[in-house]
């Protein structure tokens, strides 16, 4: 058999046991799904002992086959503790496994794209460049992998020892989803390392595809074992498949899909994204500014630019997927959304507010430098300053609070909980409308900067160049009229106005990027892209993107997590541990940014260890590269 | 330029209508009336 063959059936057999892998855990529930179907058949022969309850979600009857939850009491039984507040080692033990857990699922999301990316792509130092920066990818995310593993062992830990009884009921509840994720967890570390080591193995023809089909199966499983996740958190903000005592109905996919678990899925999945974009960034702007090749530069340019272009493709969604998590928040319970957005925890959305406005800012003032490496991209120079004009009114206004909590000095001082002149900017009307317009300006500077160097030759071009400008000043007409509109309009007909205004967006987003795409067809280039000659400032917004990323995802989890109060399942198992209240904003403020520095501090950890590798190219010799101009240039 | 006028007023009538259409329609959906406004 040749070398080929050999590899070929190697491969096909390592696919076929990551499939097998995949399955196993449906496999292995099936006969708790058969002991389940038998469990009525049983009950029907003693009736009289069966106990039945009613699910406080789905409101449908079943057979009780678990205990209520524990009413826990404040003491070394239910709360064992160090002399420390339990609450906040376990916060932290949360978040660091939160950012890691983060980073290693979408970075092997980005390595399949851009993978793909490079055997589909007809240039072959262009495919060759794909494939280095795929793989210069993955090698980032598997020390991080590693290190998510040691940090969930620390998690489990820390549940078990300071939170046993809330964690005995938890557990109890998701026994076989707990298996399933263990199993899963096992498949997808398996999946990975051959995913890694097969790469320069697996690096041609049919071999390649076999290769890429891994990073699916990789992410189907990465995916799976988040949503997973989501549904503990979604049962604890709003349980479902148990009774008002917390005692389980048999049912165990009522208790994964709760009321928030999809809503969670999506803005998790996103966020994610958004997130491991921009560490990713972050990693390439460290080693461009520690560069002292041009060669260097020009590579981790290229590799910055990439990873912020998916990141903030991801996160242009963001805000939409996070609006549908809070009506669904509403939905579930309008007192909970109160709580977030109008009550206790209000201050904290005006400070992901300024997060996301520093984000969009950061993203755009990133692209106008970049534009600076493209020969005729000074056309557009001029008119960035109504950019920025655009972007601050509509950030402006976006975070401009509607009541604030005051005391009853500062109270009377301003005559009201609303401000007299700010307080009318402050609705949600006005907000969406702020919103709506930074992201419509994110989309258009995407846009010049996709055309920087480029001069439409189509026939049609002129008159593709006065559509596009039309309908993006007739874009924030719509999106600035219908925020105004909103004020003399009753509030139950308010309400939907942001579904035309996030409309009108997403029209901009995709019809201007599709029209664009079509009107660069074969395109006039005025010269090359020239990697690596950006300013330092730049790099310094891609780092500063990372860290803003980092914050917003600290503060929203938080925020998440501290709306069931003095809950640890919603209005099914209460907190009596003597930290079952709401920290102030600023503790809140000064925990978070501890996670952030402990995270990032972590990551150049591995950064620097990933820069130990002394092996760089894994196929061939390195394609050429920018400077000695790399042809990313061309297709951005 | 006669040109240039031309095809701004073809644009600005496409938009117009595009916009106006979402926007009533996306409110309709909901079963909100977008002209509340004008029809009081």
């Amino acid at each position: 058999m040749g070398l080929i063959t050999r590899k070929k059936v190697f491969s096909i057999m390592a696919l076929c046991a990551m499939v097998s892998l995949l399955l196993l855990p449906v496999v292995v529930s099936i006969p708790s799904l058969a002991i389940g179907a038998d469990a009525p058949d049983a009950a029907k022969k003693d009736e009289a002992k069966v106990e039945k309850g009613r699910d406080v979600y789905y409101k449908t009857e079943g057979v009780v086959v678990g205990a209520p939850a524990p009413k826990t009491t404040d003491g070394p039984k239910d709360y064992p503790r160090y002399n420390f507040e339990s609450r906040v080692l376990l916060w932290f033990a949360n978040q660091q496994h939160l950012y890691y857990g983060s980073f290693v699922l979408a970075v092997p999301i980005f390595c399949m794209i851009i993978e793909f990316m490079g055997v589909v792509s007809k240039d072959k130092a262009l495919a060759k460049r794909y494939d280095q920066l795929a793989y210069d990818f993955v090698k980032i995310s598997l020390t991080a992998y590693s290190l998510t593993a040691i940090l969930g062992g620390i998690l489990i830990f820390t549940f078990l020892t300071l939170y046993p009884a809330f964690f005995g009921y938890l557990s109890s509840i998701f026994r076989p989803v707990m298996h399933i994720y263990a199993l899963m967890f096992v498949a997808e570390s398996g999946t990975l390392y051959i995913y890694y080591y097969g790469w320069d193995k697996m690096k041609e023809g049919f071999l390649k595809w076999i290769h890429l089909s891994m990073s699916v199966v990789l992410n189907v499983i990465g995916t799976l074992l988040m949503f997973l996740a989501n549904s503990w958190i979604g049962f604890m903000m709003s349980p479902a498949g148990v009774d008002e005592q917390g005692r389980f109905l048999g049912n165990i996919w009522h208790v994964i899909h709760t009321a928030l678990w999809n809503p969670l899925n999506v803005h998790r999945i996103l966020g994610n994204m958004a997130f491991g974009g921009g560490v990713v960034a972050a990693y390439a702007a460290y080693r461009f500014l520690a560069s002292k090749t041009d060669e260097d530069r020009a590579h981790y340019d290229w590799m910055g630019y990439i990873a912020m272009a998916i990141g903030v493709a991801f996160l242009i969604p963001l805000p939409f997927a996070g609006y549908w998590l809070m009506r669904e928040v509403y939905a579930y319970r309008q007192q909970m959304g109160i709580t977030l957005m109008g009550g206790l925890l209000a201050w904290l959305f005006i400070i992901q507010a300024t997060m996301i406005g520093i984000l969009f800012l950061s993203s755009n003032y990133y692209l106008w430098q970049a534009l600076g490496r493209m020969r005729g991209a000074e056309k557009y120079q001029r008119y960035i300053k109504y950019l920025v004009f655009l972007l601050v009114c509509g950030f402006l206004v976006f975070i401009t609070p509607h009541t604030m909590v005051m005391s009853p000095a500062e109270l009377k001082a301003m005559g009201g909980q609303q401000h007299p002149v700010l307080g009318n900017y402050g609705v949600m009307s006005a907000k969406n409308g702020g919103i709506n317009v930074i992201i419509t300006t994110t989309v258009l500077s995407f846009i010049w900067y996709m055309r920087g160097n480029k001069v439409s030759t189509v026939s049609w071009s002129k008159f593709g160049n006065i559509f596009m400008g039309v309908f993006f000043f007739f874009a924030y007409v719509n999106i600035i009229w219908l925020a105004v509109y909103g004020y003399y309009i009753p509030a139950n007909v308010r309400v939907g106005l942001s579904v035309p205004q996030v409309a009108t967006t997403l029209s901009c987003l995709f019809f201007m990027t599709t029209l664009n795409g079509f009107m660069m067809k074969g395109a006039k280039q005025m010269g090359p892209i020239e990697w690596g000659k950006i300013s330092v400032r730049s790099q310094y917004a891609l780092i500063m993107l990372a860290t803003a990323f980092t914050w917003m995802m600290g503060l929203m989890g938080y925020i998440r997590s501290s709306v069931r109060l003095f809950w640890h399942v919603n209005e099914i198992m209460r907190d009596n541990s003597p930290w079952a209240y709401t920290h102030t904003v600023g503790f809140a403020a000064n925990m978070i940014s501890f996670n952030v520095l402990f995270f990032w501090i972590s990551i150049l950890f591995v950064f620097w260890l990933g820069s130990l590798t002394a092996k760089k190219v894994p196929i061939g010799e390195k394609a050429g590269v920018p400077g000695g101009a790399p042809q990313p240039a061309g297709s951005h | 330029m006669g040109q240039t006028i031309f095809y701004i007023l073809i644009s600005t009538v496409i938009c117009v209508a595009y916009f106006t259409l979402v926007d009533h329609y996306l409110m309709d959906m909901q079963g909100l009336d977008y002209w509340y406004l004008f029809r009081k």
